[in-house]
């Protein structure tokens, strides 16, 4: 036994040694980007209207209009991964993909892994009900006496625990949180949630299709989306923060926006 | 329904092959590691075969979708492995932790004395676990091995969190677009049935099929 209990120890300090090594990157992705004449952008395509695939499997939406156009700008071809939402934080922490563009808004605990790019559309946020469902919200705090379902890891998440469960405005136990956004729509319409906390794209597109009814959108952030990009990569940032600078300012966002029926 | 029905699965097997392919690649692999893991196991000596029961407990101590995301981003890092291969190939390693232990218990259940007849024969021993061990041991393994194999049509899904397009995502995309889950995936679970149903037919056959007369 004595034996096993130290091979188990060095294979453990041999994995942990390995994944210390997986964490360098190249010295300028910007260059790596345009001498590859390519940019490989990570997205979660299971977010219409942002990114999604149509039937032709194209990848689809606001977001991924906007990120053609970017790469479009640079000179460089834009190639398409698609992961789970949960992964793509640490895809382009680890250069698996140059950037992100994913409806991903800036938050304390993702600026400690990736840098961000300017803003480049503010979103409100909205309150889903069952269709037909009696309740109404006057302000969003009013959502605590609710059961309220979230998709886990974004910032819809962190604020009903920073606002609602940590001000101890409601029970930690009446918030469930889904790995991805119709998954809590599936458990509205069986009665297990009352709310679902969305983005107010999204949310919309529920209501239209009957799938849901909207009780209340507000503004319950100040940051925008933004894009997301390796740590320390100042040149690309300052890059994308030129383009998109350029392109709202050339009512480009704007048009794509109501193009996607976004406010 | 039957109108969604009509569209939707057409779209959803358009990652047939790549789920077809995952379980393959991890089953096919997973097989041969597997085997060289049990071959060493019950033949080999001491230390390897100590180390090897170490890497399979750990392996078999694990979810499957934590390993695989350990592999895709902590080891996989040093060589960028696409996500079907480092995918592909972390299933197959989880696989041939368990499959080794299925072929473990195959070779053990072929009786010692074979191996003592073989040898006095003249048989090396490399040519008595050939000739002799090996063919019983794969015709035991068949019943415990299509479980396993059933068990890798489906956690082919799992390639899904890092973005491979099998069927479980095809799903999520459809979802995504036109706001139906529950019809999404009512109609993978589906495919996965067919899938599953069939495996198991196949290998049920080829254990009929390569039964020794008498036994």
């Amino acid at each position: 036994m004595k034996t096993l209990s130290r091979i188990v120890i060095v294979l453990l300090l041999g994995a942990l040694i390995l994944s210390a090594c997986g964490a360098k990157a190249p010295a300028n992705k910007l260059e790596a980007i345009k001498s590859a004449g390519k940019m490989v952008v990570g997205t979660s395509a299971d977010y219409a209207p942002f990114e999604y695939k149509d039937e032709q499997d194209n990848f689809v939406g606001f977001d991924m209009d906007l990120i053609r156009e970017i790469g479009k700008r640079m000179g460089v071809e834009v190639e398409i991964q698609d992961m789970a939402f949960d992964s793509l934080v640490a895809a382009v922490e680890q250069g698996k993909v140059d950037v992100v563009i994913a409806s991903m808004t800036e938050t304390e605990e993702r600026l400690e892994k990736v840098d961000f790019s300017t803003a480049y559309h503010y979103q409100k946020s909205s309150f889903l009900a069952a269709t037909g469902s009696a309740i109404t919200l006057a302000v969003p705090e009013e959502a605590a006496n609710y059961k309220i379902g979230v998709q886990t890891g974004t910032t819809l998440d962190e604020w009903v625990t920073e606002n609602l469960v940590d001000a101890g405005k409601m029970p930690a136990e009446n918030v469930l949180r889904y790995e991805r956004a119709d998954q809590s729509i599936l458990d509205l319409q069986a009665g297990r949630i009352d709310l679902v906390l969305t983005d107010a794209g999204p949310a919309k597109e529920y209501q239209t299709n009957g799938q849901a009814m909207v009780v209340l959108t507000e503004k319950l952030f100040d940051t925008g989306e933004a894009i997301a990009l390796t740590k320390g990569e100042a040149d690309l940032k300052a890059e994308l923060d030129k383009i998109i600078q350029t392109l709202v300012d050339e009512g480009f966002v704007d048009q794509l926006a109501q193009q996607y029926g976004l406010e | 329904m039957t109108e969604t029905f009509t569209g939707l699965i057409p779209y959803i097997l358009t990652g047939l092959q790549v789920t077809l392919e995952v379980t393959i690649l991890a089953l096919g692999i997973g097989f041969i590691i597997g085997l060289g893991l049990a071959l060493v196991r019950v033949y080999g000596s001491k230390t390897p075969a100590q180390l090897i029961a170490v890497v399979s407990v750990i392996i078999r101590a694990l979810p499957h979708i934590l390993l695989l995301l350990l592999m895709y981003f902590a080891i996989a890092a040093l060589v960028n492995l696409t996500p079907f291969w480092a995918g592909s190939l972390s299933l197959a390693i989880i696989s041939s932790a368990y499959q080794s232990e299925i072929l473990r218990g195959a070779l053990l259940s072929v009786g010692s004395g074979q191996m003592m007849a073989a040898r006095t024969l003249g048989m090396t021993r490399v040519q008595a676990i050939r000739h002799i061990i090996l063919p019983q041991a794969l015709r035991q393994a068949i019943p415990a091995w299509s479980n396993e194999a059933a068990i890798i049509v489906k956690d082919s899904s799992l390639v899904y969190v890092l973005g491979v397009p099998e069927i479980l995502r095809k799903a999520q995309y459809y979802s995504a677009r036109t706001y139906q889950p529950f019809t999404a995936f009512i109609a993978v679970a589906v495919v996965y049935f067919v899938l599953t149903f069939l495996t198991n037919r196949g290998l049920c056959a080829l254990e009929r099929k390569l039964k020794i007369p008498g036994q």
